[in-house]
């Protein structure tokens, strides 16, 4: 958890896979079947 | 979920106020309009492309607005250089705009366009990126050594090239410390503006860096300038897609609620970075775009076929807009915990004020 707050790569990482995973979630509840 | 009657679509009302609200934090932040996020995302939420375009361009220029103001009040626009941009901005969006209706003559708009977006963002991404990396660097390296750092730092010979050209006249650009010939300025205008009739967007990711790394602006009048270049481009645009039926103005106005909110925070957050951060939150923003397009391109040469690849493309570009929105605030948060002396990540401290 530590590289991902310490080095830049790492904290860029660690927001991308948060903001994928609420993209994922706002697709799941408001898109599917709308695709 | 609402019916937007002009639209024809019924589309959930709370996304529509969280992209106004994200795209609104990102575009205040590193001065663009956010259309290459954003319509993407109207066209994913039900919206036809037509109405897409026009509901963007509508809702950029209500959000410019709110931008430009606030940066003026931060002291981010050099007016000499907005004015000056103006008239070769509007003539290359003209040309661009006819650029494309010739390759739309030849039947393959839609792969040139993705290509040209996808090669322009890229080189764009790199350059900005390996500059930016370069100052991030020299700012650690002063700090190290108990140097003062200012606000900005630069490392491209570029502006210096360009600051040379004996084209009179020579303009003093006293926000942006700039002394430099109109003609350059006009010729950035127009080439960012043939980009942006082109490409179909407002051009402000071509438009910040061309201010930086040609003209020689500090990036926080890069940002707060080209905001004033979309409110007009944008309106210009709004007044254009509502004559043509394209604008559903309930869309705009949900979209604006998000963006009023988020074009505020995006603009005082700049008052909390240094230039190169600006210019990392820019790089990051192309090469996610170039990442969305590239698939959206490939799904388009491969016949339509990979389904995957259009719904990967929908979650990159949702996902770039709250990416966007959380390195931006948690920048700010690190730069207040700096602030008050706490704990923040070492490659954090020469990005913030």
């Amino acid at each position: 958890m530590k590289w991902f707050i310490n080095s830049m790569l790492g904290f860029w990482v660690l927001l991308l896979v948060i903001s994928l995973g609420a993209a994922a979630l706002v697709y799941e509840i408001w898109l599917k079947g709308r695709i | 979920m609402f019916d937007f009657a002009i639209a024809g679509v019924e589309a959930p009302v709370f996304l529509l106020a969280l992209v106004g609200l994200t795209v609104g934090i990102v575009g205040g932040f590193i001065g663009v309009g956010g259309g290459y996020m954003v319509t993407p995302a109207l066209i994913v939420f039900g919206f036809p492309g037509y109405m897409a375009s026009g509901i963007d361009m509508t809702h950029i220029c209500g959000k410019g607005l709110v931008s430009s103001v606030r940066h003026r009040q931060l002291g981010n626009i050099d007016w000499t250089l907005a004015l000056s941009m103006i008239a070769g901005t509007m003539l290359g969006v003209e040309l661009g705009v006819r650029i494309l209706v010739y390759f739309k003559g030849l039947g393959i708009s839609g792969v040139v366009l993705l290509m040209t977006s996808v090669a322009l963002m890229f080189v764009l991404f790199l350059y900005t990126q390996i500059e930016t990396r370069r100052a991030h660097k020299m700012m650690e390296e002063m700090e190290k050594e108990g140097k003062e750092v200012g606000r900005e730092l630069q490392t491209s010979n570029l502006p210096r090239l360009f600051q040379t050209i004996p084209l009179a006249p020579i303009i003093r650009c006293r926000t942006a410390r700039v002394i430099v010939s109109m003609w350059v300025i006009v010729l950035v205008g127009m080439i960012t503006g043939v980009l942006a009739g082109f490409l179909g967007v407002g051009g402000g990711f071509v438009r910040v860096p061309a201010l930086v790394y040609v003209v020689g602006a500090s990036t926080h009048v890069a940002v707060g300038t080209d905001l004033v270049e979309i409110v007009i481009s944008g309106a210009y645009g709004a007044l254009r897609h509502s004559i043509e039926g394209n604008v559903d103005m309930m869309a705009v106005l949900f979209m604006i609620v998000g963006a009023m909110f988020g074009a505020q925070v995006g603009s005082i957050a700049t008052s909390y970075v240094r230039g190169p951060a600006i210019r990392y939150i820019l790089s990051y923003s192309l090469i996610l775009a170039t990442l969305g397009a590239a698939l959206r391109l490939i799904y388009v040469l491969t016949g339509q076929n990979v389904h995957w690849l259009s719904l990967a493309a929908v979650m990159l570009t949702l996902g770039e807009m709250l990416f966007l929105c959380l390195f931006i605030s948690s920048l700010v948060y690190f730069a207040v915990r700096r602030r008050g002396g706490k704990w923040v990540p070492d490659w954090v401290g020469p990005l913030v004020i």
